[in-house]
Parts: structure tokens; C-alpha cells; sequence
């Protein structure tokens, strides 16, 4: 199977560790990624704050060339993804004049969604060599990737499942709790931290409150809102890992200690205890 | 206390001591341009609240969802774009997706967003609306945005360090910055995207310049 691969910006800096665990877990299921060649930044919430063209042309050029590659696009970043399904559905309206050639027609699969499926949960399962049933975890979905549902395709956007389905496919004994689609405050921390740090430290707290000793997220911007909120902070680290940091983490003898070092909530101790690294 | 619900007959609609203010008179041009232009269907409000109650910040702003879609309906335009509600709202989309009537209250606030940034109304938020536009212009200089970069030519627009300086969170966000840096999160370099010449052109064609 071969899926064209948009990482999107933060996947380059911020995330880096996200982005080499995908390419881990990908190659362990045996699915081809290709990198979608001279990808361009989707606009984020700039473009489509500021111009509604732009928010629409931007990610309509990755589209573009997706298309020219015929390979259905995967996505790791929430809002990668809603600007890519939103420009998709703006270009078959036909309302703005888009400058490079492109339908529309192919799909845009969020990451979670891909792996959440029946087949690929099988296929997790067979590469599972240390299932992490020891570690309590709670999912967190974040706004973008699951509202609004029109865009995303997410019919049980209040209860959301795919995150759910893929920590317990590797084994992660995982809570049900009442937040997981709840905004963490995105890129808003730049002008008012008060409001960032007030969301996510309830996030946080009622995350620890139903019993999670890690949060499992698949959005960059969740992860470091989440991560960075605990800095300098007395209780103990609830570390924040991406969906496939937990994936790869399951498939082999040792994870790779190198990516939890990007982390600012130190994952290390919690995973230590459970005798998991 | 009269109970009106009790008794209609002598229900007045509203308290007499509260100051009433009339409507423009420009009528629903406000509102129909507003409904025009994003397809949204303003006017089916019936302000259950249903959105203020679900937006988790509605309590940082000056005027909350609901009211933000009543005073469309009213026409208020100066006082919606000089709000910090339009600048603060996240896009999360919980009133959107929550609201029984289906008024799009997200796409509603983004859009009185994106007219007050081409409007001469000083923005409310103005750290807001300076990190939105340096972001759209380090996209349009190299097709793809590096955190280091970003953060670089924000701090050098007018007032914002000085900002920064005053309000005393400067050092905390140099502090975590040097964190970043030290776990290697954030990359001082990033390979540009070979596609500058052909965003910047399409940016320029957006902005109706000849290119």
C-alpha cells in the first residue's frame, strides 16, 4: 500500500519526534509513505483569519500535487488536515480562481482514521511484541481534527473513537473521560497565556482526575500546549505522547529514548516504573 | 418582584430603566451582506445561549457568541469589529457544531475577523492580529513557517517586545524558549519550500496586483 504523506510545518520543527515515529510505525505495518514533493505550508489559522482566498489556494497547491502523484493523502496534524478537507471542499464549489490544476477528487485521510481501521488494527496487533498493558491512558482528540463534523467527516464528533481504538489495539488500558474534544487554546498562548494555560491545565487536571497516568494525542499543537503547560510545575509529569511514539513504543524491545527527550513532561520515569522502557 | 410570565397582560418586553438603542438606519443591510457573504443563516437565531455555553472561553470575552450573532442582526458593525471576542475566538467550532439552529457562529466570528483586518479599526487584540499577519507574510517570504523564524520577526514588529518588556513575561518566554532549544525542539534553520515564487505570486494576484 502506498499513501502520499503531508507532514506540515510543525512536523519539521516542533514535532520532529512525532515525524520519525510515523515513518517507524509505518515501515513496521509495511505501508509505503511518500512525502508529498515541495510541500507548502497549509496557511493555518493566519490564512484563514486573515483571506479566505488564501486559506483556500494554499493548501489547494499540496492537493494539487497529491493529485499528480494519484496517492491518497495522509495527514498527521489536526489542522493540516481540517485546511486540507475545507480547501477540498471550497475548490468544488468553484468559487475562487485556484492557480494550479486540481479537482478536488482525492481523498484526505486523517492519520488516526487510517489507522483506526478494522484491517490496520489487525495489522497493529500482529506487530505488537510488548503489549503496554500496564500504562492507564486517557485519548485526547483536540478540535480540529473532529469539528466542525461537515468538514471532517466525524460523525461521533462528541465521542470520537479512533485514538481510543488504536492505544487499545497496543495493548494501553484506556479511560473514557468527558474531555476529549475540548479546545486546548491552539496558537493563542502568543497573546494571551492566561487563556492557554487556564484550558489546558483543566484538561490536564481532569485527565489526571479520571485515573490517566499519560495523555495520548495526534495533534502537534495539543502536544505542545499540553507538554509545555508543565513546565516548572510541582506534581509529578503526566508526559503527553503522540499516538505513535506509543505505537512504535509496543512494537519493539526498547523504544527510542531519543524522542522522549524532546518532551518537556519527562515520559521516562512513568514508562520506567511500568518497566515499559 | 411582578412576575410577567404569570401574567402577560401586563408583561412589558423589556426593563424600562435599561437604556434602548435604535437601530441604524441602515437597516438589515449589515446583516444581509454578513448572511450573503458566508452563507450563514443569521436571522435563525433565537439566542438559547447554546453557544456561549459550549465556548471554553467565553469568559475572556467582551461580547459572548450569542451576542456577537445579535448584534449582526442589529447591525452593529463598529462595535463588532471593535471587540476582543473576534480576535480571541479559536475556531474550535464548538457553537457551530452545537447550535440547534445551525447558524454558523465560528465562521460568523472569522469572517467579522478577517473584515476588521482589512478594516482602519484598530484591532482590540493587537498581539493577535500582529502574529496572524507576520505568520501569513514568513509563509508568503518562504512557502513554509519554521517556530524559530516566526517567533524571530514577531518579537521585531513595533511593540511587541516592548509590550513583553512591560508586562514582565519576557524572561519566561526566553526561559522557554532556551528549553526548546535545549531539547531540541526548536530548529533555528528549516529548508525553505521551492515553491516561494509561485505562492508569492498567487498571494499577489489575491491582493489584485499585476503580476
Amino acid at each position: 500500500m502506498r499513501l502520499s504523506f503531508y507532514p506540515g510545518c510543525s512536523l519539521e520543527g516542533m514535532a520532529n519526534d512525532y515525524c520519525e515515529s510515523i515513518y517507524a510505525v509505518f515501515k513496521n505495518l509495511g505501508i509505503d509513505l511518500v512525502e508529498i514533493e515541495d510541500w507548502s505550508c497549509c496557511g493555518a489559522t493566519a490564512a484563514h483569519s486573515l483571506s479566505e482566498v488564501m486559506s483556500v489556494i494554499l493548501p489547494a497547491r499540496n492537493l494539487a500535487a497529491a493529485e499528480k502523484m494519484r496517492l491518497d493523502i495522509i495527514c498527521p496534524c489536526s489542522l493540516c488536515f481540517n485546511r486540507l478537507r475545507f480547501s477540498q471542499k471550497m475548490i468544488k464549489k468553484k468559487i475562487f480562481h485556484i492557480p494550479w490544476e486540481v479537482t478536488g477528487n482525492i481523498r484526505v485521510l486523517d492519520m488516526t482514521r487510517f489507522l483506526a481501521k478494522p484491517s490496520i488494527i489487525q495489522l497493529i496487533k500482529q506487530c505488537i511484541l510488548k503489549p503496554l498493558d500496564s500504562l492507564k491512558v486517557v485519548c485526547y482528540y483536540g478540535c480540529q481534527m473532529v469539528r466542525p463534523p461537515k468538514i471532517t467527516g466525524y460523525a461521533d464528533y462528541e465521542n470520537p473513537q479512533t485514538l481510543d481504538l488504536i492505544s487499545s489495539a497496543a495493548g494501553a488500558q484506556v479511560i473514557d473521560w468527558s474531555y476529549k474534544s475540548t479546545c486546548c487554546g491552539a496558537s493563542i498562548g502568543i497573546g494571551r497565556r492566561e487563556i492557554v494555560e487556564s484550558l489546558s491545565k483543566r484538561i490536564l487536571e481532569k485527565a489526571r482526575q479520571a485515573g490517566a497516568e499519560a495523555v495520548v494525542v495526534s495533534c502537534p499543537l495539543c502536544q505542545s500546549n499540553l507538554d509545555i503547560v508543565q513546565k516548572n510545575r510541582p506534581e509529578p509529569p503526566t508526559p503527553i505522547f503522540y499516538v505513535t511514539e506509543l505505537l512504535r513504543l509496543s512494537f519493539t524491545d526498547k523504544g527510542n529514548p531519543q524522542w522522549f527527550k524532546m518532551h518537556v513532561a519527562d515520559p521516562v520515569p512513568v514508562l520506567k516504573a511500568k518497566g515499559l522502557l | 418582584m411582578h412576575n410577567s410570565i404569570l401574567d402577560p397582560e401586563t408583561a412589558t418586553e423589556h426593563d424600562p430603566c435599561e437604556q434602548r438603542e435604535l437601530i441604524g438606519d441602515r437597516g438589515d443591510y449589515f446583516l444581509n451582506r454578513i448572511q450573503g457573504e458566508t452563507g450563514v443563516n443569521v436571522s435563525a437565531c433565537y439566542q438559547c445561549e447554546r453557544c456561549t455555553n459550549a465556548c471554553p472561553i467565553s469568559q475572556f470575552m467582551d461580547i459572548k457568541p450569542h451576542q456577537i450573532i445579535r448584534y449582526v442582526q442589529l447591525g452593529w458593525r463598529i462595535r463588532l469589529l471593535k471587540s476582543s471576542t473576534i480576535w480571541i475566538c479559536l475556531s474550535c467550532e464548538m457553537c457551530s457544531t452545537y447550535c440547534p439552529n445551525e447558524v454558523g457562529v465560528a465562521e460568523i466570528i472569522n469572517h467579522l475577523r478577517m473584515m476588521a483586518a482589512s478594516s482602519s479599526i484598530a484591532p482590540k487584540e493587537k498581539n493577535l492580529a500582529v502574529f496572524h499577519h507576520t505568520f501569513l507574510e514568513e509563509l508568503i517570504k518562504s512557502g513554509r513557517i519554521n517556530e524559530f523564524r516566526l517567533m524571530r520577526a514577531y518579537y521585531s514588529k513595533p511593540d511587541i517586545l516592548y509590550a513583553k518588556i512591560r508586562n514582565g513575561t519576557l524572561k519566561e518566554e526566553f526561559q522557554l524558549a532556551m528549553t526548546l532549544l535545549r531539547k531540541g525542539r526548536l530548529k533555528l534553520s528549516a529548508p525553505k519550500s521551492k515553491a516561494v515564487k509561485e505562492i508569492q505570486k498567487a498571494y499577489s494576484q489575491t491582493r489584485g496586483e499585476i503580476v
